[in-house]
C-alpha cells in the first residue's frame, strides 16, 4: 500500500507547497484589490483606505455583484451554476484570489508596495 | 458463473469498462452533494472518481480508461456548465495518462498512496492550467493551496483504491 517512495514524492511537493504558501501570504496587511474581466484589468480599490461598504455591478452575463467592504472584497452574487465564487468568502490579503470562472471575473489582492505585482505563467 | 466463462473476454472488458465507467460517474455524482468546507480552497474536491480511473489505468488499460476520463467530463458538462467540462476533461485526462506512466515503470516504485497523490497533482495541476487560459495567470496564486490539498486528497483517493481494489478485482475476473 504505502512504499518508501511514495514519500519521495509527497515531501518535496509538501516542502514545496509550505513554502510558497509562507512567500504567497506572507504580508497580512489589507491589500489593493484588483479586479479583472476576461483578462484585463477594470479596476482597483486599495482596501485599507477603504471606510465605506459599497457594492459594486460588474454586470456581464452572469450578473456578478462584488461587496467591497474596509478591508476585504468578496462576490456578494453571481449566477453562474456553480457559486464557487461566492462561497470563497471575504479576501482580504495579499496573495489571495477569488475567481468566477464562468463569468471570467477574477479578484486578487496585491501588496502595496510588493516587488512581485503581477506573473505570468 | 459458468455461462459467464463462455463469454469472450473481449465482451467481459467492454461489460466491466462500462461498469466502471457509470460507477465514476456515480461518485463524482455523489461528491458534487458534499457540501463545500469553509477552509479549503475553492472548488476543491476529493476526486473520488478518480479512485475509478485509477483503477481503469491500470486494469483495462489506457484508451479506455481516458474514455472513462472523457465520460465523466462530459458528465460534469451536463450537470455543471462549459467550464466544469472543460476543468473536469483536462483533470481527468491528464491524471489517468500520468497513473498510466507511472503504472507502466517496472520496478512499481510507488505505492498506492504515491500514485494517489500523482495523479491528484496532475489533476491540480492541468485544472490550474486550464483555469489560467480562461482568466488570467493571476491564478498561480492557488498553486500553493492546490499543491497541499492534492497532497491530502491523493492519499485520501489512494487508501480507497487500495480499501476497493479487492472487490473491483473479483468482479474483473
Amino acid at each position: 500500500m504505502f512504499k518508501k517512495k511514495d514519500l519521495l514524492l509527497i515531501i518535496p511537493f509538501l516542502i514545496l507547497g509550505v513554502c510558497l504558501l509562507f512567500w504567497t501570504q506572507k504580508s497580512h496587511d489589507a491589500g489593493i484589490a484588483v479586479i479583472e474581466e476576461n483578462g484585463s484589468e477594470i479596476a482597483r480599490y486599495d482596501l485599507a483606505t477603504q471606510t465605506q461598504t459599497e457594492v459594486i455591478d460588474i454586470g456581464g452575463d452572469y450578473h456578478v455583484k462584488l461587496l467591497l467592504e474596509p478591508g476585504k472584497i468578496s462576490f456578494q452574487s453571481s449566477d453562474c451554476p456553480d457559486q464557487i465564487c461566492v462561497r470563497t468568502g471575504k479576501i482580504s490579503s495579499p496573495g489571495q484570489v477569488a475567481v468566477c470562472l464562468p463569468a471570467k471575473v477574477v479578484v486578487r489582492i496585491i501588496g502595496k508596495n510588493s516587488q512581485v505585482d503581477g506573473m505570468t505563467g | 458463473m459458468k455461462d459467464l466463462n463462455n463469454i469472450s473476454k473481449n465482451t467481459k472488458d467492454v461489460a466491466f469498462i462500462g461498469l466502471l465507467g457509470a460507477l465514476a460517474l456515480v461518485l463524482s455524482g455523489l461528491e458534487s452533494l458534499i457540501p463545500p468546507i469553509p477552509m479549503l480552497p475553492p472548488g476543491a474536491k476529493l476526486g473520488l472518481s478518480n479512485i475509478v480511473t485509477m483503477y481503469a489505468a491500470g486494469s483495462v488499460g489506457l484508451i479506455p480508461a481516458l474514455c472513462i476520463a472523457l465520460l465523466k467530463g462530459l458528465f460534469a458538462g451536463m450537470t455543471r456548465g462549459s467550464v466544469a467540462l472543460m476543468m473536469s476533461t483536462a483533470g481527468g485526462l491528464a491524471s489517468t495518462f500520468v497513473i498510466w506512466l507511472l503504472l507502466r515503470i517496472k520496478s512499481q516504485p510507488f505505492g498506492y498512496i504515491g500514485l494517489g497523490v500523482a495523479g491528484a497533482l496532475t489533476h491540480n495541476g492541468a485544472q490550474l492550467c486550464v483555469a489560467a487560459l480562461l482568466t488570467t495567470p493571476a491564478v498561480v496564486f492557488y498553486i500553493p493551496w492546490l499543491i497541499l490539498f492534492g497532497i491530502g486528497t491523493g492519499i485520501i483517493t489512494g487508501l480507497v483504491l487500495r480499501i476497493i481494489l479487492p472487490i473491483l478485482g473479483r468482479i474483473h475476473t
